[in-house]
């Protein structure tokens, strides 16, 4: 979309603004990881409702919501528009995997897909509303926010740099990307749930607790084995995607013509 | 009286804190039966139930065997094989854990369940952030059952053009991308269309918006809110100032 040409631009004091608010956001989740992973052997199995958990819901969520109120409203209309569709493939396919017997999740196909498309920033955003507007079937997955924003963000961050330019390097940026997003998870799954909520992700976390490992270890090194992989499917399945799109669809997208997201999309070509 | 869409999204988040804060297995299970006699009286359990338990069973499942089985941290050895050992820690530890997210998932699900979506966005304002969330909000509500049925008509099509899902990871693949690909095309050139439409409408326009629904939202429920929050976080802050004592 062109900028309006009738209504006068935003003033740069709320540019400021939006730009603290996505800082604080950011330090939020930072500041919520680094306590949790600091103090969690006092209280981890001493009781649930721990003050951990409260810390860990009301950090992260905090951190997500920030990161919405700061982003949302920059985002251009074709962007707001495209949110709801990824949220509803978010759901329709993780909805489908979680309920199996995979340890995989594959619930940011459409959070990825929208980075890929629209830059970090909105993957951040559709990340965190993904986890939020899902909460309404599934309350288990509004303590992710967070990580979902985080991984909204960094395939955004892959894109940009030309990740998704050749279809072998897509897997590669899911893998390191889900490493990430799977240690800063891991706390959520430990203080809150005192677990994972998958069946077969849960059969890894005791396989793990079996040799002593303390909850917190189990669940990173679960998240270790289940987040790469998940997301490096998930990557992949976002790149046939958006290769199978028309070019003209695909053009329709600012941030895929000015950083040449994906392969044969280059703006002097691009008209 | 018909309660605000705010005054229940309060009572269902403040409850699920105070639950959360309390930890206590007792008032747990008071809430969870709590919140099936409300759905119940509601008229929504039937709908209810079963995505609780879509959430819970699996939860509950992985917590049981997780802890029951293997909790490092137990004393008491209730029965034992080879690696695996039941401990009363552990199982009491599954429980609580179980009985306090199940309160939790309840307690949202029945204001989800309960709420008229279009109250809820009516009472959102319908502009700046909280417009933009209403819009994604709502939209995403009503696109799901389409898109349900969306899939249903592609894999139809695609089964009269041959497409036979056979076993194996690759044919799987291959049967999911046949069904992907279309779904995701329609799916964002109808976007387009509805950016076109919205901004016609002056989606991202500044400036006032006219509701032409009103949710009445009388004095009484307003205090309530407060009231409600107030409590979560005292609830929270106990809890904390607890902790840091017992430490």
């Amino acid at each position: 979309m062109s900028p309006s040409l009738t209504l006068p631009a935003p003033a740069p004091a709320a540019a400021r603004k939006r730009r603290l608010l996505e800082i604080l956001g950011a330090a939020a989740i930072a500041a919520t990881y680094v306590y949790l992973v600091l103090n969690q052997p006092a209280d981890i199995t001493g009781g649930p409702g721990s003050a951990s958990a409260l810390i860990a819901l009301s950090g992260f969520l905090v951190g997500a919501i920030l990161l919405i109120v700061a982003v949302l409203p920059t985002l251009p209309a074709s962007t707001v528009v495209l949110i709801p569709v990824a949220l509803v493939l978010n759901i329709v396919l993780g909805q489908f995997v979680g309920s199996t017997l995979v340890p995989f999740y594959l619930d940011a196909i459409g959070t990825v897909l929208i980075a890929v498309l629209a830059g970090p920033a909105a993957g951040a955003a559709t990340g965190a509303l993904s986890s939020i507007v899902w909460s309404f079937f599934n309350p288990t997955v509004l303590p992710f926010a967070a990580g979902a924003a985080l991984i909204g963000c960094l395939a955004g961050l892959a894109a940009r740099h030309g990740m998704f330019r050749r279809l072998y390097l897509a897997p590669v940026a899911g893998f390191v990307t889900g490493i990430i997003g799977g240690v800063v998870s891991a706390p959520v799954a430990a203080f809150v749930f005192g677990g994972t909520s998958g069946v077969a992700t849960g059969a890894i976390v005791s396989a793990f607790r079996s040799m002593g490992d303390t909850l917190l270890a189990a669940i990173t090194k679960q998240a270790l084995i289940s987040d790469p992989m998940d997301k490096a499917i998930v990557f992949t399945v976002v790149a046939v995607l958006a290769y199978a799109l028309p070019r003209r669809t695909r053009l329709q997208f600012p941030f895929v013509r000015r950083h040449r997201v994906l392969a044969g999309t280059s703006p002097e070509q691009g008209s | 009286m018909r309660l605000h869409p705010l005054t229940s999204l309060a009572a269902a988040c403040s409850t699920a804190v105070i639950t959360t804060a309390a930890a206590s297995l007792p008032l747990s299970l008071a809430v969870m039966g709590a919140a099936v006699v409300l759905s119940a009286r509601g008229g929504t359990a039937r709908r209810l139930l079963p995505a609780a338990a879509a959430v819970l069973l699996p939860l509950g499942l992985s917590l049981l065997v997780m802890h029951g089985l293997f909790f490092p941290e137990g004393r008491t050895v209730l029965a034992q094989w080879g690696v695996a050992r039941v401990t009363a820690e552990g199982l009491a530890f599954a429980l609580e854990r179980a009985a306090q997210l199940g309160a939790v998932v309840l307690a949202l699900l029945v204001f989800s369940f309960s709420v008229s979506v279009p109250d809820l966005v009516a009472v959102l304002p319908s502009r700046g952030v909280h417009g933009r969330f209403a819009f994604v909000l709502a939209s995403t509500l009503t696109l799901l059952p389409a898109i349900t049925s969306r899939v249903e008509r592609i894999r139809q099509a695609q089964e009269s053009r041959g497409l036979v899902v056979r076993r194996g990871v690759l044919h799987r693949a291959a049967a999911f991308r046949l069904q992907a690909v279309p779904l995701v095309l329609s799916l964002i050139e109808d976007a387009g269309t509805r950016t076109a439409a919205l901004e016609a409408r002056g989606f991202s326009n500044p400036g006032p918006r006219t509701s032409y629904r009103d949710v009445p939202d009388p004095r009484g429920q307003r205090v309530l809110r407060a009231a409600l929050l107030a409590a979560a976080a005292a609830a929270v802050a106990a809890r904390l100032l607890l902790t840091q004592a017992g430490s």
